[in-house]
This record gives structure tokens, C-alpha cells and sequence, in this order.
């Protein structure tokens, strides 16, 4: 029966997750955007939390949860702070691969290096990419190109590379960064915002993989990457509501306190209607995340375009809502010395990083009008 | 858990109430527009079949008592089952016999005697309504400043006022009239009476051309010197005793709304949905499959989808809400005010999609023109913002 109350297990989570993200993650978050890195300590509490490890799977000494308890555990973090989350090392948005491949013989000779030597791994998603190329050599397949920028690029050690050769073929492949002499990163100039995030674009120059870091390829490479876009896109959104539940949070304590013209200016309907607003998008971002989600962990044939209408609406909901934001505070919502500025920077750049609004949004009006159910096309 | 699942039996009621609206409603919508009315033998058949407008399984009274150890679904059910029979068309599913807004308040602060007698007369021999009467010509978003007086006398009250934009008022056998006993107690001071039908003082002057919903009768009421005796006092003297420092007249109201806004907000989402259907069934057939007016449609297609996804979950969570006995209010007004706003949205999106053959005889400019009401009444949207406001506000102690 349709229903909107965690379980307990949940409950206890988001509870453990709020609290962290109150008192350890918002202190930090401007010190962290400062030093473009994620303090060892912070990193080391979460990870020791299992926060880390919420895709990850149990025998990859990950918690292994279902979408619909990672997307309200993400809220609760992302609450702290985006660019902090963004920040965190380990497997990150890869961490579906392991999830969905746990026994995978090439990814198990890498375990002890990932699990015990707290490796990062970065996602590489090259579909639709044409500044990279995937070419077919000897037994193997040089890549060749530059990337646009790839979160964790910067302290990578691994990549997981989602894409098709020349020859359309799809390859999901692994690559060791150090073992790679003509693999280097472009830190870049970055500015926007989740500065402490890794950002890097990859510059391939015929770097090879050889046959066997191939993880997989062909129909089971296809049917892997369809799998693993939409479960990183939902975590992706998920964090995003966080960021609104945190921007509506502090606009209405700030509002509600703050006095213009002899009274509070929660009082105005300029400022008081502008709040509601912001609740009624973040509630709707987070209706739609958790519907998805839920779809996704029962695979439903429509989950992938649940999906993708869940990422958009968060896309727009946050910016959205970010904005406002630093619209009510004013002034002071353009300055450091408040959050908000931060946390409109950080949504937009999110908002750049994990796919084009309306694109999404065409995407998803072509399946509707087509009929069909299906998840996300690989092009 | 976390679940947007219907359950069996909500599935069924989806199925059973949209075979009702796809096949007994829909036929009958344009021509039912065009006459301004649903026809009386039409009304009379669904009647017998036992099709019902029920919105007061809201309102959280004690008469679910024996439910107690099982979780309630009145409210979901009713979200569930009022948007399908308003995507058949809204203006006939106003119009369907019962107790319709009238019936929130009944249930949720009339005595055990009240409920009995004005809710079991919707029985199948005749169609028989229920109405709800609370905006005056000066008093319509502020519904604290009715200016319909109650006077106390031997045995009862008088009444003298008028009330506007009162759905189904002229053919209802009962309608709850909120009215003042003094003007300067403010909220303090109003009452909820049970006007019926032929009581001697109590009129219908007047049934409004609209905009939309031009089959569903709005009408004025006029109370001239109008005796309601005691036991139509809503909730009895005791209610009122019992609750003396609370406006419980105003109360009683604005609990009403927190019930029926929902079921409001379903309405707005069956008539989005209908719109919606519409236009990407005449994409698919008519449009072509590539080029800019394709993108276009897939553009606006996507949006109004999600859209009517998210208004229904809003809607869903506020019904939920009521069903386990939580405090809706603002889930209430959030579905409410998404919901009204984006059904006029979706549609101005078909019409765009329709270009200008959609207006010779086809289904969504009807729709437009009903639709635009679902962000008035019930509270309009503004009210909706100032309600989410206030319980937004309420932690930090600022009343806005």
C-alpha cells in the first residue's frame, strides 16, 4: 500500500547520517572547498561508518543496501555539505560495477589493493563522447583522446571506462592509472563549485588496454553499462535533494529571524511564498528520486526512464532551490560568510557534471512518445 | 517502508472507477458541457448503480475506531478513485450524487445522530446531494471574515447572509452553512449549521455561468431570517462548550479543507492526465517522427508527465498522511497548490501541441477551461502558500 515512512533500519541511518552531516561534514565544508581535498579524518569517520560502502558490495566489505536506503542516506549527508560528499574517495560512482559484477576474476586480483590500501576508482562514461576514441589494436584497444571533466579524475588510481569502439562495439574497460605512461590528467582551472570533488579531464594518448582488462564487452558490456548509468544517476539525484533539504532549511531559519522594515521578513509574501516554493520542489525532487529508486531495486522495465525523469527534476529542483536560497538571504547570500553561495555553486556544478537538462528531458519525451519502457540507451 | 505500490484492492478500485469514466462518463462529456448540465437520467442511472461523489472518508472521526489495529486507506483509496472519474470529465464528477464537500465536516465534527441523519439519505432510490457553504461575496479567501450572522433564539438560530460559488447548493438536500454569531469574536464566534432543503428562509437565487465545469451547478444561496433549529447545530452546543477557548466554528472549516484538498488535487491530476493522454495519442498518430515540431512534443510531453507524477505523489503522501492520523496540512495545501497549478500548465502544453486545430470540438480545450477553477477554489493558490508557509515557519515561532 503506497506508503512514505522508512523502516527502522532507515530511520536509523538517515539518523546517524543527519547527525554526522550537522557536526562533522557543514563545520568543514568551506575548509575542505579551501584545500580542495576532503580531510583524512572526516574520510576516515564516514568510511568507518560503512558511508563509503553504501553500493558497494558485502564481499567487497561494502554494505550492500538497496537504492531505496542509499538515496535517503545520501539526502542525509548531502544535507552537510555536496561538496564534501563529492569529495570522498573509494570507489565512488564506480562502485556499481563492483555491486553488479562482486565476483568479476579481473576486478578480484585488484581486492586486496582496493579494500586494504583504500584505493579510488573513477567512472569513465564515454557514450556519446566524440573527443575520445576506442580503436581496435592487436588483441587489445587504444584510446585516444580527451576527456570532459571526470569526477575523482585527480586522485584516481583506477578507471572503469564505459564506452563503444569505432566499430560500435560496447566495452566496459578497466585501467590501472599508474601503469599507464601515456595516461595523465588535466587538473584544470576549476571554480564553480564541488572543488574538492577531483575534478580532471583524462588525456589519453594511444594508451592501451589489453584484452584482459576488458571487463566485459559486446551484449553483456551493453546490458552492464544500462545497468550501472541509471543506479549512478539515482545516487547522483539523491544527493541533490539533500542540497535542497539543506538550502530550504537555512533560507527559512534565516527568514524567519532576519528583520526588514519592523518585522521578520518570513512575514512578507514575497519572502514567505518564495519558502513553500522551495519545500514543494524539494518534496516533489524527493517523491521522484525515491519512486525511481524503488523501481530500480525491483527492476522494473520502466525504472530507467524513471530515472531519468527523477535526475532532471532534481537538476532543475536544485538550482532552483539553491537559488532562492541566496535570493532571500540577500546580500548576505552572496557572500562567504554564508553557505547558501556555496551551495548554489556546488548544484550547478552538479547539475553540469551528471548530464544536460534538457537533453534528459528530451530523451525521456521520445520514450514516452515511442511507448516504450526501456532503460538507458547506450549511443 | 517506502512504497508507491497499489495494493491489490487500490488496483481494483483504479480499474472499476476508470472502466466508470472511460465508458459512462467520457461519452457524455462535450455534450453535457453544451447543455450546461448532466442529464437527470444519466445522474439517476449512476445512482442505482451506487456511484457516489465520497469525499468524507477524510476527516479522522471515531467511526474507524474498529480499524484501529488496521492502517486506514479511505483516503488513498479516495485520491485513487477521484482521479480516474475526474479524467473521465470533472464537471460530471462534481455533479455525481452524494454528499461530495458537505460531507468532511458532517463526519468529521457532527454528532452520531447528525451523521446518521444527513449522511444515510444517499441511498439509491434518488440522487440526493450534500453541499458545502462558505464563501460570501465578502469573504472568500478570508473565510474568517463571514458575514453570515446566526442569531441564538428559543430553540435554535437565525440566519441572514448569502453565500456564492456554492457547487451543487441549488439541488442539494442539505448544505453546511458557516455563519457568525458575533462578528467582532472573529473566528471565535462562527458556527457550522445543517441548512436543508425547504427551510422556510433558505433559497437558491441564482446558478452562475462559468468559465468551466459548465455542467456542474454553482449556485448563490440566500438565508433571509432562516430558523435552523438546534439539533443542526454541527457538533451540537457541546462541541462548542467543550472547545470554548478554540474558534471551533473556523475549525471546523479549515479541517474540512485539510480533508478535501487532496481529493481536489486528485481532481486537477485526472484532468491533466485526461489532457495528456489526449495529446501524445494524437502525437503518435499524427505527428512526425523526426524534426523540430517532434522534439518539441517530446519537450512538452516529458514535462507534463512528470509533472502529473509529481502531483500525484504529493497528492498520495497528503492521503497517506490522513490515513495514519498525522497532521496533513501542509501536505494537504502542497498537493493542492502543485497539483491546480500544474493541471493548467499541462494543459496550456496539449492546447500547444493541439495548435489551432484544438480548438474546433476537441477534448483539452474543455479541459482548459475547467481546469483553471482547480487553483481557486478549495483555497486558492495563494492561500495554499501562505498554509505550506505557516507550517514552514512554525518551528521558529514566526506566524506568518
Amino acid at each position: 500500500m503506497t506508503s512514505f515512512l522508512p523502516t527502522d533500519e532507515e530511520k536509523e541511518f538517515i539518523h546517524v547520517a543527519k547527525d554526522i552531516a550537522i557536526d562533522k561534514i557543514r563545520p568543514v565544508a568551506r575548509e575542505v572547498e579551501k584545500n580542495q581535498v576532503v580531510d583524512a579524518f572526516l574520510v576516515g569517520e564516514l568510511d568507518e561508518l560503512g558511508f563509503l560502502a553504501l553500493e558497494t558490495p558485502e564481499n567487497w566489505e561494502g554494505i550492500e543496501l538497496p537504492l531505496i536506503t542509499q538515496v535517503q542516506i545520501l539526502q542525509a549527508l548531502s544535507y552537510g555539505d555536496l561538496g564534501v560528499i563529492q569529495g570522498l574517495p573509494g570507489l565512488g560512482d564506480a562502485a556499481t560495477l563492483f555491486r553488479l559484477c562482486p565476483d568479476h576474476p579481473l576486478l578480484a586480483t585488484y581486492k586486496d589493493d582496493i579494500i586494504h590500501s583504500k584505493k579510488t576508482v573513477a567512472l569513465l562514461d564515454l557514450t556519446g563522447n566524440a573527443t575520445v576514441t576506442i580503436e581496435n589494436k592487436n588483441d587489445g584497444w587504444l584510446i585516444n583522446g580527451i576527456t570532459q571533466p571526470v569526477r575523482l579524475a585527480s586522485f584516481a588510481d583506477y578507471i572503469v571506462v564505459l564506452g563503444r569502439d569505432l566499430d560500435g562495439l560496447p566495452l566496459v574497460m578497466w585501467v590501472e592509472v599508474a601503469e599507464q605512461q601515456n595516461l595523465k590528467v588535466e587538473f584544470g582551472d576549476y571554480r564553480l563549485g564541488l572543488l574538492a570533488s577531483g575534478l580532471g579531464k583524462y588525456e589519453f594518448e594511444n594508451v592501451y588496454v589489453a584484452e584482459e582488462l576488458i571487463l566485459a564487452s559486446d551484449e553483456e558490456a551493453l546490458q552492464l553499462i544500462e545497468k550501472i548509468r541509471p543506479r549512478v544517476q539515482l545516487l547522483q539525484a539523491a544527493k541533490e535533494v539533500g542540497l535542497m533539504e539543506a538550502a530550504l532549511d537555512y533560507a527559512t531559519e534565516y527568514t524567519a529571524g532576519r528583520k526588514a522594515f519592523g518585522q521578520e521578513i518570513a512575514k512578507f509574501q514575497g519572502v514567505s511564498f518564495r519558502i513553500a516554493d522551495m519545500a514543494m520542489e524539494t518534496r516533489i525532487a524527493n517523491h521522484l528520486v525515491w519512486q525511481a529508486a524503488l523501481e530500480v531495486d525491483e527492476d522494473k522495465a520502466s525504472a530507467g526512464g524513471s530515472v531519468i525523469r527523477a535526475l532532471y527534476r532534481a537538476h532543475r529542483s536544485v538550482r532552483y532551490v539553491t537559488d532562492s536560497a541566496v535570493q532571500l538571504l540577500g546580500g548576505h547570500g552572496y557572500v562567504q560568510e554564508y553557505p547558501v553561495e556555496k551551495w548554489m555553486r556546488d548544484a550547478q556544478a552538479q547539475v553540469s557534471l551528471y548530464g544536460r537538462e534538457k537533453e534528459l528531458l528530451i530523451q525521456r519525451g521520445e520514450q514516452l512518445i515511442g511507448g516504450g519502457t526501456i532503460g538507458v540507451n547506450v549511443r | 517502508m517506502i512504497t508507491y505500490e497499489l495494493t491489490e484492492q487500490q488496483k481494483q478500485i483504479k480499474e472499476l472507477t476508470h472502466w466508470f469514466a472511460e465508458n459512462e462518463i467520457r461519452p457524455i462529456s462535450l455534450e453535457a458541457d453544451r447543455l450546461g448540465k448532466v442529464p437527470d437520467e444519466w445522474l439517476d442511472k449512476v445512482n442505482k448503480m451506487g456511484i457516489q461523489l465520497n469525499t468524507s472518508s477524510f476527516g479522522g472521526d471515531n467511526a474507524n475506531k474498529k480499524l484501529a489495529k488496521k492502517e486506514r486507506q479511505g483516503n488513498r483509496l479516495g485520491v485513487i478513485a477521484t482521479e480516474e472519474i475526474a479524467w473521465g470529465d470533472p464537471a460530471i464528477a462534481l455533479s455525481l450524487p452524494g454528499a461530495g464537500l458537505g460531507g468532511p465536516p458532517i463526519q468529521s465534527s457532527g454528532t452520531a445522530e447528525q451523521k446518521q441523519r444527513f449522511l444515510s439519505i444517499f441511498t439509491k432510490d434518488e440522487p440526493r446531494w450534500g453541499a458545502y457553504a462558505l464563501t460570501e461575496p465578502e469573504a472568500g479567501s478570508d473565510a474568517s471574515a463571514v458575514q453570515t450572522t446566526a442569531q441564538k433564539v428559543d430553540g435554535g438560530y437565525v440566519l441572514n447572509g448569502q453565500k456564492i460559488f456554492i457547487t451543487n447548493g441549488g439541488r442539494a438536500s442539505w448544505v453546511v452553512v458557516f455563519a457568525t454569531l458575533d462578528k467582532s469574536l472573529g473566528r471565535a464566534g462562527q458556527r457550522a449549521f445543517v441548512v436543508e432543503k425547504g427551510m422556510k428562509g433558505f433559497s437558491c437565487t441564482k446558478l452562475v455561468k462559468k468559465m468551466g465545469l459548465r455542467a456542474n451547478e454553482t449556485a448563490e444561496l440566500l438565508f433571509e431570517d432562516c430558523f435552523i433549529p438546534d439539533e443542526n447545530l454541527l457538533g451540537g452546543e457541546e462541541l462548542y462548550q467543550t472547545a470554548a477557548s478554540k474558534p471551533s466554528g473556523f475549525q471546523v472549516a479549515m479541517k474540512t479543507f485539510d480533508s478535501t484538498r487532496p481529493i481536489v488535487a486528485a481532481m486537477a491530476i485526472g484532468i491533466a492526465r485526461a489532457a495528456y493522454e489526449y495529446s501524445i495519442d494524437l502525437v503518435r498518430k499524427e505527428y512526425p517522427k523526426i524534426g523540430r515540431l517532434y522534439t518539441i512534443a517530446a519537450e512538452l510531453l516529458a514535462e507534463a508527465e512528470q509533472n502529473i507524477a509529481a502531483a500525484r505523489y504529493l497528492t498520495w503522501e497528503a492521503a497517506w498522511k490522513a490515513d495514519i492520523g498525522v497532521a496533513n496540512a501542509k501536505e494537504a495545501a502542497m498537493s493542492k497548490a502543485f497539483a491546480g497549478q500544474m493541471a493548467l500548465e499541462v494543459c496550456v502544453k496539449c492546447l500547444e501541441i493541439l495548435g489551432p486545430i484544438g480548438l474546433d470540438g476537441h477534448l483539452v480545450e474543455k479541459l482548459y477551461r475547467d481546469v483553471k477553477v482547480f487553483d481557486i477554489f478549495e483555497g486558492t493558490n495563494q492561500i495554499q502558500h501562505l498554509v505550506i508557509a505557516r507550517r514552514q515557519y512554525a518551528p521558529y515561532g514566526v506566524r506568518v
